[in-house]
């Protein structure tokens, strides 16, 4: 009878992050939970096997123990490549929304994973700080070619006040439109606060 | 309106550079900009990552901070004032944007870099130590995720981080096109040997690993 195939689940994983419509999905802590049970319970039938070979000298199970093994590497590859994706795009985080996270996404996030956030910022931060001469550039502003220095925006988020760097203070209240820097509210805009019109 | 200009409009000669660049070498800040124009298309479109342009860098970064400054004393009315500022900020784009881009190089191909990082000598160094160091952190925060939630829960056999198979590697004979801006004679191209003469300003489409030495001397430019 045909019952599961080894690192069934641990391709299935990879497949529901890719599947899955929002940004970073809940982390499968139970999934990988089990993914890691049957890495252990195939290690150790491949060890009690290995076993019975020494001692027998019978090499007829030598094929068997060769297809465990692959299916270790198998589970070890594909876990580590869910990982990795969740990875990258909790990377894209910090360029996008800076370096807090916000907490809907953080309620999917598993405890290594925020940790790894925050250490990533940290370092990014520094490396941002270092260039040129400890003036420091920010590198998450300026993501496209600037076409103007002033942009129209409608806010569609209540905010409140923001102050500019001339510190001129404006509110930005739901609706309101305003023409400002481009430079200093490009992040208000990646954040869904304020809306860039084109005309 | 170039940076020529701007600088022009606001007073700056370039015998205020002298304590900007090199004690002896002078370079104007127009060439300096046209420097790493070059380096930000080559990095962009090269699969590999080439050597940083830290010097470069830093003298336009003192280029721009000296012309904020400058910039403050104008009439922000002034139709000057805009077109400077635009200026700045265009130039500010093509800084970050290389820089970003080399980052995003670090990240893919992380632990391939390094690798090939460590073989070279100390002049040959394609990272800033900035970025040796946000590489080595980069790699040390991966590892140490992929440990903590998977592999230490894995046997001893499967724990390795270090497999070669785990390793990205940059397509090297991707096609890439490029300018050349020098004459250079008998480049192979292709695997049977085949040579052409590059003629200075003349266009081609070349795999990158068979140029990559005419890219690193300057005698060529991808675009």
């Amino acid at each position: 009878m045909w019952e599961k195939q080894y690192a069934e689940k641990a391709f299935d994983l990879i497949k529901e992050l890719e599947r899955s419509n929002e940004s970073i999905p809940e982390f499968q802590d139970e999934e990988v939970r089990q993914i890691l049970e049957e890495v252990k319970a195939i290690y150790e039938e491949n060890v009690a096997q290995a076993a019975t070979i020494s001692n027998s000298g019978d090499k007829t199970l030598w094929p068997l123990l060769n297809y465990r093994h692959a299916a270790l590497q198998r589970n070890k590859r594909c876990l580590l490549a869910y990982l990795y994706e969740r990875l990258r795009r909790i990377r894209c985080l910090r360029w996008e929304y800076g370096p807090v996270i916000p907490p809907e996404i953080k309620a999917n996030l598993c405890e290594p994973e925020i940790n790894y956030f925050n250490n990533y910022s940290k370092s990014l931060a520094s490396y941002m700080l270092s260039i040129g001469d400890g003036e420091g550039i920010d590198l998450t502003t300026d993501l496209r070619p600037p076409k103007a220095l002033y942009v129209e925006v409608r806010c569609i988020e209540e905010y409140g006040k923001f102050e500019l760097e001339d510190g001129e203070v404006i509110n930005l209240t739901k609706n309101s439109q305003h023409y400002l820097p481009r430079q200093q509210i490009e992040a208000l805009i990646r954040q869904g606060i304020l809306e860039h019109i084109v005309q | 309106m170039s940076l020529a200009d701007v600088r022009d409009d606001l007073n700056i000669s370039d015998e205020d550079d002298q304590n900007l660049s090199d004690e002896e070498e002078l370079i104007t800040a127009q060439k300096v900009l046209e420097n790493l124009e070059n380096a930000w298309l080559n990095e962009q479109n090269c699969p590999d990552i080439l050597p940083h342009q830290t010097e470069m860098l830093e003298l336009m970064l003192g280029q721009i901070s000296h012309m904020d400054e400058n910039m403050k004393s104008l009439d922000k009315n002034d139709f000057r004032f805009i077109a400077h500022k635009m200026e700045l900020e265009r130039v500010r784009y093509i800084i970050t944007s290389y820089l970003r881009t080399r980052l995003k190089k670090i990240e893919k191909f992380t632990k391939h870099i390094l690798i090939e990082e460590d073989s070279r000598d100390d002049e040959h160094k394609r990272l800033s130590e900035e970025e040796t160091q946000y590489a080595r952190e980069f790699h040390q925060g991966i590892c140490s995720h992929f440990n903590q939630v998977a592999l230490q829960y894995m046997p001893p056999n499967l724990q390795g981080t270090d497999e070669k198979q785990m390793i990205v590697r940059p397509n090297l004979l991707s096609h890439i096109y490029l300018k050349a801006k020098k004459d250079v004679a008998s480049v192979v191209v292709g695997a049977d040997d085949e040579e052409v003469d590059l003629v200075a300003g003349s266009q081609h489409i070349i795999p990158y690993q068979l140029i990559s030495d005419l890219v690193l001397s300057g005698k060529a430019q991808l675009i």
